[in-house]
């Protein structure tokens, strides 16, 4: 019954890969394994490449001083952070907010294999995500370090010690989630609040990480022993993946007695979370004249309710509303040094900042994806827009303004700032100005088609189409691919043209494909959305 | 006002509707019958232009659905068989949507909706998130959304499942009277009792195709509905 419930909740995840919701029938064996073959090179190539980066920075140094110890806390650290990040509001919804729990609940499944189930699919999830990190961070130490029977099996010990408590972590803090939201008002904002500072934590020391990184390896052998001193544990923890037999057995007993301790928990509690309605107070309502708006707007505002009413939306497809002034600001307080720094590193490259300005730019904006799981999210209510008299355009276009506006106004402080803080002609500060502009514009309209192309209507967990479609995975991952594009050109030919003619030529290009998205969007994109 | 004319739609190989033609006049309540999957939601979702079908003709009010779809969805009104609605909006933000979508003036939906809601006594819950109604609440406010814009063709897909005997004897009382000032409803109901005391004329669909249809005396002659219905099913 487990593998039976697993494989259901599995095949939710990755249903996208596998089956086509436009023509309702399974994709071709070819187009399955495209799909699976993307998805490895998105996971494998981009984080995993990022950790293998890193962990051949402080492999060799850490090593070479006797501390392999301490490479594998920090690597196990970073991996761990990034796991239970990911796996937080997956474990709550997941758990709890599953729209089949009631289902499920009604059949003759004890309660416990329903909850095993949900948990080994948070388990896989996270061990997925822990992985690219986990899985450089051995090889890269197999490589430097050598291998010896004890390092592999320790290793590998390492990496479900890790899993798990990534598990129990994410278990422990979507169970505290669950019983917070039980009784909050306006949860989806104050769980994005909450986020936010955990992802500002997180960017401060993702920032301060060359410093700290520099810093550790010069003074590796002082922290060591400050660690050992006052944090014995960590340091047995990290002697784990150097071949540790008794560190490695006694972190696997203190795991599995951890995961006896929550299980009770969630057991206990699991009917009660999953079943409660919460106490919301009940609002009066007070009868009261509103302004009649056109279709469009009614469309806009309800699609602005649907963003700003889930948290999971906000944080997995709108984090760019942040970062670009974010970046502005940055770039007024810092920019002069910034520029200094810039125009010293590409000084065989001249007139490249302005086209990496512009590149970070985009490639922020490609952070808000609200367009692209915008068609997936109507799920079972797509009656509605069918049904109502608006041109599927209208509700398309409607969709798109969404990213268009949560975009382009923090696009355009970013921009301004970063063209005050450049040196350089007015005409190339215009351009710094108008090239991300456009490109977020035809990120906005990339998004929506991607999503229109790769719907998931069928969901029981809105994660589902948020954050692990794979139009959403497409739109971030190829939006930053699509910002960097043109940075890379620059480096290799682009330069002959100059910093103007190029920055032109970028956003007249992306300009151009906007508009041709945006035509096919208003025509077959919107008999596909009427055919769905 | 509805008019079906050979109205073909095939899943893969199979043939949901097969060469189905009816007619619905104003002032007509119209039940459409049939067993599970005979395609009676196919035939409806083809009606108010959330199907695209494969062949045939529909009109509303002579208008084509195919030639202009919003002219005939703006004539119209749809309730699902399963009141999937917004979830994140509340009951009143939702009736004000689908009031902004259909033009409907302030005053005038604002009236509306005070009647609809207080016949429902669903006025104290319009200010609750609609992920907090029950199935019967959900079912009375996308009754109400259905009524708001004063439709004259309204259509439904089991309408009465999720409510309560007081809800279902309203809806009844304002489907007589929707039809009684001159518009029209078509329907579709397993519930053979409150079809054949409650519409003017009845269709029978099996495997797609039409097998019966007309006046209510037309169909049953003699015999209750379910006796027709039972024969007709075991021929």
């Amino acid at each position: 019954m487990l593998w039976v419930l697993l494989k259901k909740q599995i095949a939710e995840v990755f249903r996208g890969y596998f089956y086509d919701s436009k023509k309702n029938r399974m994709r071709s064996k070819g187009a399955i394994a495209a799909y699976l073959v993307f998805f490895v090179l998105l996971m494998v190539g981009v984080l995993g490449g990022m950790f293998a980066g890193l962990s051949l920075q402080l492999c060799g140094s850490l090593v070479a001083l006797g501390m392999d110890w301490l490479y594998f806390l920090l690597m196990c650290g970073i991996a761990i952070l990034l796991g239970a990040f990911g796996s937080v509001f997956n474990s709550y919804s997941g758990l709890y907010l599953a729209k089949d729990n009631d289902l499920l609940l009604s059949l003759p499944i004890p309660v416990r294999t329903i909850l095993g189930a949900r948990l080994l699919n948070v388990y896989l999830l996270g061990a997925m995500y822990t992985a690219t990190a986990l899985i450089p961070m051995l090889v890269v130490y197999w490589v430097v370090g050598g291998v010896t029977a004890a390092k592999v099996v320790c290793g590998l010990a390492l990496f479900v010690i890790v899993t798990v408590f990534v598990l129990l972590l994410s278990c422990v803090l979507g169970w505290a989630v669950a019983k917070i939201s039980l009784r909050l008002k306006n949860k989806s904002f104050i769980t994005v609040l909450v986020s936010l500072a955990f992802i500002g934590i997180y960017y401060f020391f993702y920032f301060k990480a060359n410093d700290f990184i520099r810093d550790l390896i010069l003074n590796a052998d002082v922290y060591g022993e400050q660690i050992k001193g006052t944090a014995y544990g960590l340091y047995r923890f990290g002697q784990i993946g150097a071949g540790d037999w008794s560190a490695a057995g006694i972190f696997l007993a203190a795991m599995a007695a951890a995961c006896l301790l929550v299980w009770r928990v969630l057991e206990r509690s699991f009917l009660k979370i999953a079943t409660a309605s919460g106490h919301v107070e009940k609002k009066r309502y007070v009868e009261k004249t509103v302004r009649q708006k056109t279709p469009f707007r009614a469309l806009l505002a309800k699609e602005f309710g649907r963003f700003a009413s889930s948290s999971g939306y906000m944080l997995n497809c709108g984090l760019g509303i942040l970062f670009l002034p974010a970046a502005g600001v940055l770039l007024l307080l810092k920019g002069p040094e910034l520029m200094d720094v810039l125009n010293m590193v590409f000084a065989n490259r001249p007139g490249a900042v302005p086209v990496l300005l512009c590149a970070m730019l985009c490639t922020m904006s490609s952070m808000n994806d609200m367009a692209a799981p915008a068609v997936s999210l109507e799920g079972k209510s797509l009656w509605i827009p069918q049904s109502l008299p608006v041109e599927p355009k209208t509700v398309l276009r409607a969709k798109t303004a969404v990213h268009l506006i949560l975009t382009l106004l923090p696009m355009a402080f970013a921009a301004v700032c970063a063209a005050l803080v450049l040196p350089a002609s007015t005409e190339i500060r215009l351009l710094v100005c108008l090239t991300p502009l456009v490109y977020a514009a035809f990120s906005a309209v990339f998004g929506m088609f991607v999503g229109l192309r790769m719907p998931v209507l069928h969901w029981t967990n809105e994660m589902a189409p948020i954050k692990q479609s794979g139009a959403v995975a497409i739109a971030l991952f190829g939006g930053w691919g699509l910002s960097l594009l043109p940075l890379g050109l620059y480096f290799l030919a682009g330069y002959r043209l100059g910093p103007a003619a190029f920055l032109g030529l970028w956003a007249l290009v992306y300009a151009l494909a906007g508009v041709l998205l945006q035509r096919w969007l208003d025509t077959r994109g919107a008999a596909e959305f009427a055919a769905l | 006002m509805l008019k079906i004319e050979h109205l073909t739609k095939t899943y893969g190989d199979k043939k949901a509707v097969d060469d189905l033609s009816l007619h619905i006049l104003p002032g007509e309540i119209f039940g459409f019958i049939g067993h599970n999957g005979a395609g009676k939601s196919t035939t409806i979702k083809s009606a108010v232009g959330i199907l695209q079908f494969d062949a045939g003709e529909i009109t509303i009010n002579g208008t084509s659905l195919r030639a202009d779809p919003l002219r005939c969805k703006r004539d119209l009104a749809y309730i699902p068989d399963n009141p999937d609605l917004y979830e994140f909006m509340s009951g009143i933000k939702y009736l004000n949507f689908i009031a902004d979508v259909f033009c409907v003036p302030s005053d005038v939906r604002q009236e509306r909706i005070r009647r609809y809601a207080e016949i429902f006594e669903l006025s104290g819950d319009l200010a609750q998130p609609i992920s907090a109604y029950s199935h019967g609440m959900k079912q009375k406010l996308a009754v109400i959304a259905a009524w708001l814009h004063d439709p004259k063709m309204i259509v439904m897909d089991e309408p009465f499942v999720g409510l309560d005997p007081k809800a279902s004897h309203l809806l009844k009382e304002m489907m007589r009277e929707h039809c009684d000032r001159g518009g029209a409803i078509f329907f579709s109901t397993h519930v053979l009792e409150v079809a054949e005391k409650l519409c003017d004329k009845v269709a029978i669909i099996r495997h797609g195709q039409l097998v019966r249809a007309g006046t209510m005396e037309e169909v049953k002659g003699d015999e209750s509905l379910e006796a027709v219905f039972l024969e007709l099913e075991a021929d």
